[in-house]
């Protein structure tokens, strides 16, 4: 029984291609940018391709198109009103991206990309600055009322703001790890309920458990399922209500 | 999480198949658990940034725009389609209020015509009926006449038969006619 | 895992925001513990917020996050 368990070997980066060094940092087009790049394509596939013939009576491939931009168009609506509209490619985008490079990562054999802490913060960061770029683009040193709590009296302000400065700080880091955290405990857990059921099958007698820890794998999968499209939803709507602050910083 | 996993080291070698002639990357990958190796954040964020880059420019630019033309087109077809809908709706509605019109004219005129035609029959055989009752009473009178006229002759050969009669008894009982007076008084006591 | 993110990363902001100070400002470890305990309470803030327990955003329609 050489079988050993090794949940963390499937986040391992690949390089395909090596580029070279940076000092510590190595260069490489890994399989990691290879499954972003075939993410690219598949969402192309379905927003550019299916929707070359611009039908009326739409396909199979066209109408999902057309749901999950209504869909995405409603989430921005409903958290920034009519003002959103500008960051319908952004929100459109990132929703696309996380939910297919997710739905990548629970193919068998597959790299969740999302379960890289870099990706996810890469992506949040760039929600974070356009947060910031745009609020104080539109609204100046007004945005930064955003951090000053109204109604609330002078000398709590001293402790209340530098709390909200951490606060607002603390969102691409709660949005990256969110993602993150989810996708890599999830592919973890479905690993080693699926190695559960091998090891158990080499046990003897006790293979007649296996069963078990295999239903358990299948419940799993179907719950990392539905994670896989929450979260790449959850990103999508917390960009959203971020953005709203850009819109609309605090009176 | 962090903590090296001695399990989690990569089969030694596992980099340099894919990379011939990269033996070294196999030590930077080694130890640390993965996704918190810092070596290769770099590479990861270029690629992520080319990656997003081209999906967000794809979308902006392509894709979004043609989904949005594509719905409006429909939601624009929808409403043309029911505005069209809406027209012929009341168009239809004007030709049946039209046709009931026409439809309760005809009737009405049909009823007065089915009351003339009814009456103007009504009349004729009234007509006809009361000459035809003119002719038969006419006839029923003269035939009660015809009747009368004959009883009566009828009457009066009774009356002579049995005149006849009674002298021929008296004369073969008394051997002599009786005068007409005496037999005319006795026929009127027994025809009374 | 979603709230407990949002107070871990209140936390981690305010470690990263002690760092930064403790190197820019040399005040080596004071930054980060007073940050850290900012941090902390952030987090705090950051899980009423989300949880409804607490107040509001000026302006913002807060209570929509999932």
């Amino acid at each position: 029984m050489a079988v050993t368990i090794d949940p963390i070997h499937q986040f391992e980066l690949k390089p395909l291609v090596s580029l070279g060094h940076i000092g510590h940092q190595q260069l490489a087009f890994t399989q990691s940018a290879l499954y972003m790049f075939a993410a690219v394509g598949v969402i192309a596939l379905i927003t550019v391709v299916a929707t070359a013939s611009r039908s009326v009576v739409p396909g199979r491939m066209q109408s999902l198109a057309e749901i999950f931009y209504e869909f995405i168009a409603d989430t921005l609506h409903q958290a920034t009103g009519d003002g959103g509209k500008r960051f319908m490619p952004l929100v459109f985008s990132l929703f696309m991206f996380v939910l297919i490079l997710n739905l990548f990562g629970m193919i068998p054999y597959a790299f969740a990309v999302t379960s890289h802490l870099i990706i996810t913060f890469g992506l949040a960061a760039l929600v974070i600055s356009v947060v910031v770029i745009y609020g104080v683009m539109k609204h100046g040193t007004h945005f930064f009322g955003l951090f000053v709590p109204s109604g609330v009296p002078k000398p709590l302000l001293a402790i209340l703001v530098p709390i909200e400065i951490i606060s607002f700080i603390s969102r691409p880091i709660s949005l990256s790890v969110r993602l993150f955290a989810n996708v890599l405990a999830g592919h973890i857990a479905m690993k080693i309920f699926a190695f559960f059921v091998v090891q158990l099958l080499l046990a003897g007698a006790w293979s007649v458990l296996s069963p078990l820890p295999l239903f358990l794998t299948i419940a799993l999968t179907a719950l990392e399922f539905l994670v896989a499209a929450l979260q790449a939803y959850v990103f999508a709507t917390l960009t959203a209500i971020y953005l709203n602050d850009a819109l609309h910083p605090g009176h | 999480m962090a903590q090296p996993n001695p399990l989690t080291t990569p089969p030694p070698g596992a980099d340099t198949q894919l990379v011939p002639g990269h033996v070294e990357h196999a030590e930077a990958h080694s130890g640390a658990f993965p996704p918190f190796e810092t070596s290769g954040f770099l590479s990861q964020l270029i690629w992520l940034a080319l990656a997003f880059g081209l999906l967000y420019y794809l979308m902006d630019k392509v894709a979004l725009p043609r989904i949005q033309a594509i719905l409006h087109a429909r939601a624009e077809r929808l409403r043309a389609d029911l505005d069209q809908a809406q027209a012929m709706k009341a168009e239809a509605d004007a030709a049946g209020i039209a046709y009931e019109t026409a439809l309760r004219d005809a009737q009405g005129k049909a009823r007065d015509i089915a009351q003339t035609t009814r009456n103007e029959l009504a009349a004729e055989a009234d007509a006809k009926r009361k000459a035809l009752e003119t002719e038969l009473n006419a006839k029923l009178a003269t035939a009660e006449a015809t009747i009368r006229a004959r009883t009566e002759a009828a009457m009066g050969n009774v009356r002579s038969i049995a005149g006849e009669a009674a002298s021929a008894i008296v004369e073969r009982l008394t051997g002599q006619a009786p005068d007409s007076a005496t037999l005319d008084r006795a026929l009127d006591a027994t025809a009374h | 895992m979603t709230i407990s993110t949002e107070f871990v990363a209140g936390v981690i902001a305010g470690g990263i925001l002690g760092w930064i100070v403790d190197h820019v400002f040399g005040t080596k470890p004071w930054g980060l513990i007073v940050l850290l305990m900012l941090g902390f309470v952030a987090g705090i803030y950051n899980v009423m917020r989300v949880s409804g327990f607490a107040g509001t955003r000026p302006g913002r329609g807060d209570g929509q996050e999932p």
